[in-house]
């Protein structure tokens, strides 16, 4: 009696807590809220006043940029670089060994465990959504074949990405340092990821840029698609581009893989 | 003062000495910041190549106002940064009841413990934008310009400093202050751009609530020789009173502040 009294108090209070740690993480979810709230209508007023006095730029209206920057921050995480954090993390605290030995495809595993982040990261989304619908009087595409070819070009993209981040990740097999180069990568990526400006409005050069780079290909590439600024046609042939790029960065991020695997220095652990 | 002063050349010294043990990081910390901005600038000239006036603002002159918010940032990310970590890294732990047996001000202990490097980065931004914008716009720097850039830049400082001193205070009840502070602060986000690009409740915000408009609005409106310029003069009033009010609430907190029992 003694005893289960004693057990009740103790894991009574683990009980107890967790509602604390889920609060802790339910006034993050609102404050994320209006952090984005505010982001996103710091976006929305500089174009609308961009456009005050001019109908088309580079071929697109009000409404059809309008609809691509908010799509584009709604589909943000297509770019979330979470396979560099986790690669990072497994290198600091020497849990890499462990996933090493095991018989199963280590990029393999990861690349599972990205897409399941990406659903709930996109699930997480779903707010601003309304708040972009609400607030900002977004209109969704309603044509369904648009939404199929978004949704294939969006997973080929993620894919892009996904080796593009590992292929990046490598380099911390030899800097030892996550933080700073995945503030890097997230930095870079804000602009050539195209969330910020659509690719038709870049001059020439720059566009050429971002193109050769792959931040374009989990987002602008995709979220133009679905906006229609990249017409229907159009679709397998930016697929096939974007299938290309995966082939190239998969065989990329292999070899390097490979290479930087024998440099391994875990930090104790 | 001068003691103060002293002291807080003493606690610069052995932080510095502690960013030489790290240098790769301390050079990635400021270049980090600087890789955010070039971002958001490099969308503003992409537009703005394209669309040479925004509300009436032309590309230099966006550049003026974000640079001046930027500077002002800058103030609070290198000398009072420490002010968001105070609930996570101070109370939490019990570290603040070391603030409270030293024969020093406690608030100067807290900002002084830690100058933050990562704030170097957005100064060079701030200052490169400021520079370049007004040769570009070829600004006649006039004795009262010169003397607003500064009261500008200083009490916009001082408002970053203050509105985060209000709100990081609430870390005395609730000890996590960092979303509280981070609502609030997010806001200077608008001061980025001309305020009279946004309707009129995010003017009135920015103006008479998180008066961050004093950093960079205002103060750029007078030196181009706008219609709300004359505005900016208020901008050490704003800051002084803020600041007042944020010390207040400081000492209040620090009454009630009892330990976390760790």
């Amino acid at each position: 009696m003694q005893t289960a009294r004693r057990d009740l108090s103790i894991y009574g209070a683990f009980i107890g807590m967790m509602p604390k740690v889920f609060m802790a993480y339910q006034v993050w979810f609102w404050v994320g809220l209006v952090l984005n709230i505010i982001s996103m209508a710091i976006l929305v007023y500089f174009w609308r006043a961009i456009y005050n006095d001019t109908g088309t730029i580079s071929g697109l209206g009000l409404n059809q940029t309008l609809t691509y920057i908010l799509l584009a921050f709604i589909f943000m995480p297509l770019t979330s670089i979470d396979v560099v954090w986790e690669i990072g993390s497994n290198l600091r605290e020497g849990t890499i060994i462990h996933h090493l030995l095991r018989p199963i495809n280590f990029q393999g595993m990861n690349y599972a465990q990205s897409l399941g982040i990406l659903g709930m990261r996109l699930l997480l989304q779903l707010p601003m959504a309304v708040v972009a619908v609400l607030l900002f009087g977004l209109r969704f595409p309603a044509d369904l074949s648009t939404w199929l070819a978004f949704l294939v070009s969006a997973l080929l993209g993620f894919t892009v990405m996904f080796f593009f981040n590992w292929f990046l990740a490598c380099l911390t097999f030899y800097t030892t340092e996550i933080w700073g180069l995945g503030v890097l990568i997230e930095g870079m990526s804000f602009f050539l990821s195209g969330s910020l400006v659509p690719l038709v409005m870049m001059p020439e050069w720059i566009r050429t840029i971002v193109l050769s780079i792959p931040f374009a290909q989990a987002l602008a590439v995709p979220v133009s698609l679905l906006t229609g600024i990249t017409p229907l046609t159009e679709a397998p042939r930016v697929w096939l581009v974007q299938v290309l790029w995966i082939l190239g960065m998969w065989l990329a991020s292999s070899l390097f893989f490979k290479v930087a695997v024998r440099k391994i220095t875990v930090q104790g652990g | 003062m001068t003691r103060y002063l002293n002291l807080y050349w003493y606690f610069l010294i052995q932080r510095l000495k502690v960013l030489m043990e790290y240098r790769a990081n301390f050079i990635l910390g400021a270049s980090s910041t600087i890789v955010w901005q070039a971002s958001s600038i490099a969308a503003v000239w992409v537009v703005m190549q394209k669309v040479s006036n925004l509300n009436g603002w032309n590309y230099d002159e966006v550049l003026l106002i974000y640079g001046l918010v930027t500077l002002s940032k800058s103030i609070n990310h290198m000398f009072a940064d420490n002010l968001w970590t105070l609930g996570r890294q101070y109370i939490r732990s019990g570290g603040f009841d070391r603030f409270l047996v030293r024969p020093i001000d406690p608030l100067f202990h807290l900002l002084a413990d830690r100058f933050c490097q990562d704030g170097i980065g957005n100064f060079l931004v701030g200052m490169t934008l400021v520079i370049k914008s007004s040769i570009d716009l070829g600004i006649d720097w006039t004795p009262p310009r010169l003397l607003m850039l500064i009261v500008g830049v200083v009490s916009g400082g001082l408002i970053f400093i203050a509105l985060n001193l209000i709100t990081c205070v609430t870390a005395f009840w609730i000890v996590d202050s960092v979303p509280i502070t981070r609502l609030v602060f997010d806001n200077h986000l608008f001061a980025q751009y001309p305020l009279s690009i946004y309707p009129k409740v995010i003017n009135i915000l920015l103006t008479w609530i998180i008066p961050y408009g004093f950093a960079s609005f205002y103060p750029a409106s007078y030196v181009l020789n706008r219609a709300a310029g004359d505005i900016a003069w208020l901008g050490p009033f704003v800051a002084a009173l803020l600041l007042f009010l944020g010390y207040r609430f400081w000492q209040f907190g620090l009454k009630y502040y009892s330990g976390t029992g760790t």
